[in-house]
């Protein structure tokens, strides 16, 4: 069973048609990158698959379990939303208690101070939500997903708002969590990055899927990066307005 | 500015019900002032215009006191991303100049925004009942004056605690000392208290002179007592959640939720104003009897049970109060549901108002020296509660600011509410007449409402299961 399996997905929002028949299958313990510029599809086809927003039509399944059942994809997945927004006048350490409490969680305390320590933030842990920085709230945000160590990540902008120390970091424990044989599925525009960790990628154009592959499979030439693959795929789609 | 604030304005309760406010004022005012021959028969023109004075005093005093809640409102639902009032962080202005505009800002805005529909309405009246232009020019003059004095208060006694919690205390215990001696004790005039009302009394304008110096020295207290704040402060705060989750532990699996909202609620400093904001509009309720029986002299009798089913209709506002103050999108990436959120708020809703609700109902039981009509009017109070409350939160679920006013929802609401609450309010007026009869259409009533009640509570899931937390978009 593939841990993504999207088929011929379209979503408009009134006259603007955002997806175009989608159609992807992600593998157990692939780390797989959905690349597109702004505007692209990534974050709609994102909150389309984890039930988020309804599809116009065409399906989708996250661990066999259809995209019609958000509850039941948010109980096993670990999502990552492209803006950070813990609640207000709760503390670093409340956030993650409460999300703990709602997934019922066993070994709360031990959880916790594992991901405080891992993000460096225990000096906040007291310190209410609405006075982090923005990249301690990205850091908050990515704990809040993490900390039931789910089969299958999908992260939308996971790295943005961290500095390149933590952005390493994260790097390295995504690496671990494919190498543990879960999956990891990311949107992103930041290739660098994307080149050093996906095993797959997928490039996203006008709400259409412009160019599928491993790095290797797309390049047309020795030495061509995520970059020059990239463009050449978006500049070779022909989409309607 | 002004711009803001009607978007503002838009964004918490709609663009239909902003702007229809000021023609409901015209409306209003109109109607008051054409049916006024009549109730100046049975009420002299003095009191009429010391109600009047009172009423847009606790007006200013609300908008001036919602300065400052709206500011909490727009930091929960806004982070530190609050517009105008946080230009003092990336431009070369202070705190207090912004706030200082921020007032005058809502002056002017209240000003378009209610007094000019308000005398315009009684400007429609005018050949009706026999009143001058300059007297309805001069009425609007003093109203706005005093309206001006009340938010004036409002602000400085808001800044106050920022600078002295005890001072703070000892002014608002002056001016219940001051209200005391003027009712009941009789010691000063009203209009001692509420200067502008003094013009009435003998047309002399100092009397609004002093009130417009009254309300500027308001207004340079509450600006001079303004905190500064360049810097955005990091609060820490001990660990209460899990004491809260255990707490609640009698709400099942919505605990973590309830133990959430409330901890929020709290750190926010808007229990208070929750609570205060139900008591008032319960109290208004009973002024407005007050004025019909005393006023209008009206052969109603009111009693407990008719106060009970009325308290169902204040709680669409503290439950709309509830679900307007927080952005809950980041609910959408971990498994809660709409409907687990509705209830989770519908559980503090009830922490917050029973209280009072209770009293309440106690105190005019104790007044009116109907204490054997307690136990049904209780029995009234809880089931209007439960029932309002379920059909707004079944109709609006969390987006009840902007929902409630659409024209659909109204209707439905007022389908779904009006023929039970005027069954059981007909009910408690025949009460004196023919109990056992008016028990029958009460209990009828307040069964059908509790077994609606139930119905819609059910089907919360049902009719959420589509929606996710975004403010913006609908999932359909």
């Amino acid at each position: 069973m593939p841990a993504i399996e999207i088929k011929n997905l379209y979503k408009s929002f009134g006259t603007l048609q955002v997806l175009r028949g989608v159609s992807l299958k992600v593998a157990e313990g692939e780390f797989f990158g959905l690349f597109g510029a702004n505007g692209a599809g990534k974050t709609t086809l994102l909150r389309v698959i984890t039930g988020q927003l309804s599809a116009d039509s065409g399906e989708a399944y996250i661990a066999g379990i259809p995209c019609t059942n958000p509850m039941s994809i948010k109980r096993v997945v670990g999502i990552v939303p492209e803006a950070e927004s813990p609640p207000t006048f709760l503390t670093t350490r409340e956030t993650l208690e409460l999300v703990c409490r709602i997934r019922r969680l066993e070994g709360m305390p031990d959880r916790i101070d594992k991901w405080l320590k891992f993000f460096d933030l225990n000096d906040k842990a007291d310190v209410l939500c609405r006075d982090l920085s923005k990249g301690q709230k990205q850091k908050l945000i990515l704990a809040s997903a993490f900390i039931h160590e789910p089969k299958l990540l999908l992260l939308d902008e996971a790295f943005i708002n961290l500095d390149p120390i933590y952005q390493r970091q994260l790097r390295e424990y995504m690496k671990g969590v494919v190498e543990e044989g879960r999956t990891i599925f990311m949107c992103t525009h930041i290739l660098e990055i994307a080149e050093k960790v996906c095993t797959r990628v997928a490039v996203i154009d006008g709400g259409r899927i412009v160019a599928q592959g491993t790095i290797p499979e797309l390049r047309m030439k020795e030495g061509e990066g995520l970059e020059e693959i990239f463009i050449r795929a978006v500049e070779g789609s022909n989409h309607e307005p | 500015m002004i711009k803001e604030e009607w978007r503002l304005q838009k964004s918490l309760i709609g663009g239909l019900g902003s702007g229809l406010f000021p023609l409901l004022i015209f409306g209003l005012t109109a109607f008051c002032a054409l049916i006024s021959p009549l109730l100046l028969k049975s009420i002299d023109v003095s009191t009429v215009l010391l109600l009047l004075h009172i009423a847009i005093l606790f007006y200013g005093l609300f908008v001036g006191g919602l300065g400052s809640l709206g500011e909490s409102i727009m930091t929960r639902r806004l982070g530190q991303v609050n517009m105008l009032l946080q230009l003092p962080q990336t431009l070369p202005v202070s705190f207090r100049r912004v706030m200082a505009i921020f007032y005058l800002k809502d002056a002017s805005f209240y000003l378009i925004y209610t007094f000019i529909p308000l005398l315009l309405g009684g400007v429609l009246a005018i050949p009706y009942v026999g009143v001058t232009m300059r007297g309805i020019a001069m009425l609007g003059v003093t109203l706005f004056i005093t309206f001006m004095m009340g938010m004036g208060l409002s602000f400085a006694l808001s800044a106050l605690p920022g600078k002295s919690r005890p001072g703070s205390l000892l002014t608002v215990l002056l001016l219940i000392v001051l209200c005391l001696l003027a009712y009941p004790f009789k010691i000063i005039k009203p209009y001692q208290l509420l200067l502008p009302l003094g013009y009435w009394f003998d047309r002399q304008l100092y009397w609004l002179a002093s009130g417009i110096l009254t309300a500027i020295l308001f207004a340079m207290i509450g600006t001079l007592l303004v905190k500064e704040r360049y810097e955005l402060q990091a609060r820490k705060y001990e660990e209460s959640f899990l004491s809260f989750d255990r707490k609640f532990s009698i709400f099942g699996g919505l605990r973590p939720l309830v133990a959430k909202e409330w901890l929020e609620l709290e750190r926010s400093g808007s229990i208070g104003s929750a609570i205060g904001m139900y008591a008032i509009h319960l109290i208004a309720v009973y002024a407005l009897s007050w004025l019909f029986q005393n006023g209008f002299g009206m052969p109603l009798d009111f009693n407990v049970v008719f106060f009970g089913g009325f308290v169902g209709f204040m709680g669409v506002l503290t439950y709309s109060f509830l679900t307007g103050m927080e952005q809950n999108e980041y609910l959408n990436v971990i498994p809660v549901t709409v409907e687990m959120v509705v209830k989770a708020k519908l559980c503090v809703y009830f922490l917050l108002t029973s209280g009072v609700t209770v009293g309440y109902v106690f105190l005019i039981g104790l007044l009116k020296g109907e204490i054997t009509l307690l136990p049904l009017s209780l029995a009234i109070a809880a089931c209007t509660s439960i029932y309002v409350v379920a059909v707004t939160a079944y109709l609006t679920g969390l987006w009840t600011n902007t929902m409630f006013f659409g024209a659909g929802t109204m209707i439905r609401f007022a389908a779904f509410v009006v023929p039970p609450i005027t069954a059981i309010e007909v009910g408690s007026l025949i009460i004196p007449y023919n109990f056992g009869f008016a028990l029958e259409i009460i209990a009828t009533a307040a069964m059908f409402a509790i077994i609606l009640s139930i119905i819609l509570l059910r089907r919360l899931d049902k009719k959420w299961s589509r929606r996710t937390f975004s403010s913006t978009s609908f999932n359909s």
